[in-house]
């Protein structure tokens, strides 16, 4: 009987062999080499760099249909939503400020929410806001009301800066527009905001909204900044700071814009206990 | 011994199937040098693109140094004359002879000349002080 079987073990033991010289073969001895590969395969941080690399191309050369073919062939099922996350997480990790202004700015563009070219340009404020009177003053609105217009005096003093970089030859400088100036600012009282903060609403011209926007936040011994368009599920026209309690802050679009001063976290008593507002400032573009 | 042979070879024709076949390497997490050449060209426009925005020498050598072990300006050499090939603009060619250009007189050594225009601090870099 044992006989009879020792063939079929035989075949057996071929074959098993075979099967591990075979795969041996095919993963150890003789690798798949990858190249020739597409972007859609890279490693997810190699897919960030590319991402990146694409909105400092379309920062460089306004070229909108360039991007959206560079970014399909990524694959991310949703290309503006992606790069609006990236921004954050850029800024978050303490990265390139200009990677992450040009991400706010892509993302903006694919949802067609870029104001203008003038977006993409740096543009100064003119406008001079010493608000600290009102500011200062026990606030009565607890619903969005605009408490001080009267006391916005803009002086267009200011002029615009330069691009901050060389235009390539074949792209046409975009058309300096007029500055952003403070429209109104109003202390928003809602219960559900956890923390008191300085929200910025940059609008274009024709009331567009204006991504990537860069807002300096300032106060006794320190600096931060942030852009907008970075939170599109609020709108890419805006851009928020969390206030400490008890500092007072300035703000101001872009470098060398005059600061709106005395923003100080007020507390709203429409409810009880009082919880920290917040203050929207809108600016927006004659 | 025949039968043997054979079944080595039947082995070995189940492992090569099983291998590409019904468990094909999957091209996952590949790195950018692994880019088809029209990939890897447009990757460099795109590299010499963000150079005209951040006008940073180092940080475009260190992108284009994830298409390989080349020296940069080899690598933007092969890139433009596969680009020229297909038909790239001109001025998109003259971006990358900008870069290459720039490249070429760049010295990692020294410190960023006065023509430069500054860089964009960071955020860390532009906090002076602790966060309220």
């Amino acid at each position: 009987v044992n006989d009879e079987r020792r063939p079929y073990w035989f075949v057996l033991t071929g074959v098993v062999i075979g099967i591990v010289l075979g795969l041996l073969y095919a993963w150890v001895w003789v690798p798949v080499e990858h190249i020739d590969t597409h972007p859609v395969t890279l490693r997810d941080d190699f897919k960030d760099t590319y991402r990146a690399l694409i909105a400092l191309g379309y920062t460089a050369n306004g070229d909108e249909g360039r991007a959206r073919a560079r970014l399909a062939l990524l694959g991310d099922p949703d290309p503006a939503r992606t790069l609006a996350i990236q921004a954050q997480q850029t800024l978050a990790d303490g990265g390139s400020a200009d990677a992450a202004r040009a991400l706010g700015i892509l993302a903006a563009a694919l949802e067609g929410q870029l104001a203008s070219s003038e977006a993409v340009e740096v543009v100064v404020v003119s406008a001079t806001h010493e608000l600290d009177a009102t500011l200062n003053a026990s606030p009565t609105a607890e619903d969005g009301t605009p408490q001080s217009e009267a006391t916005d005096t803009p002086q267009a003093t200011a002029s615009a800066t330069p691009p901050p970089t060389p235009r390539p030859s074949q792209t046409a400088t975009p058309t300096q527009g007029a500055p952003f100036t403070l429209r109104d600012f109003t202390l928003i009282c809602n219960p559900n905001l956890s923390a008191p903060l300085i929200q910025v609403y940059v609008y274009g011209s024709g009331n567009v909204p204006a991504a990537g926007v860069k807002a300096i936040v300032s106060w006794d011994g320190g600096q931060d900044s942030f852009f907008t368009g970075l939170k599109p599920e609020i709108g890419f026209e805006y851009g928020d700071f969390e206030m400490t309690p008890g500092v007072s802050y300035s703000v101001r679009l872009v470098t060398g814009g005059e600061p709106i001063t005395g923003l100080t976290p007020t507390e709203c008593t429409d409810g009880s206990p009082p919880y920290w507002g917040s203050w929207r400032l809108n600016f927006t573009q004659p | 011994m025949i039968l043997f042979v054979a079944a080595i070879a039947a082995g070995i024709g189940l492992g090569l199937f099983y291998g590409w076949v019904i468990s094909p390497v999957e091209l996952i997490d590949t790195a950018p040098n692994t880019l088809r050449m029209d990939y890897r060209a447009d990757y460099v426009l795109m590299v010499a693109e963000a150079y005209q925005v951040d006008n940073d020498p180092e940080l475009a050598v260190r992108r284009l140094a994830l298409l390989g072990d080349q020296h940069p300006v080899d690598t933007i050499t092969e890139a433009g004359i596969f680009a020229a090939e297909i038909g790239y603009t001109f001025e998109d060619l003259q971006v990358m002879r900008d870069l290459a250009d720039a490249l070429r007189s760049w010295n990692p050594n020294l410190p960023p000349t006065s023509t430069s225009p500054p860089v964009t601090p960071t955020l860390a870099s532009e906090a002076t002080g602790e966060t309220p």
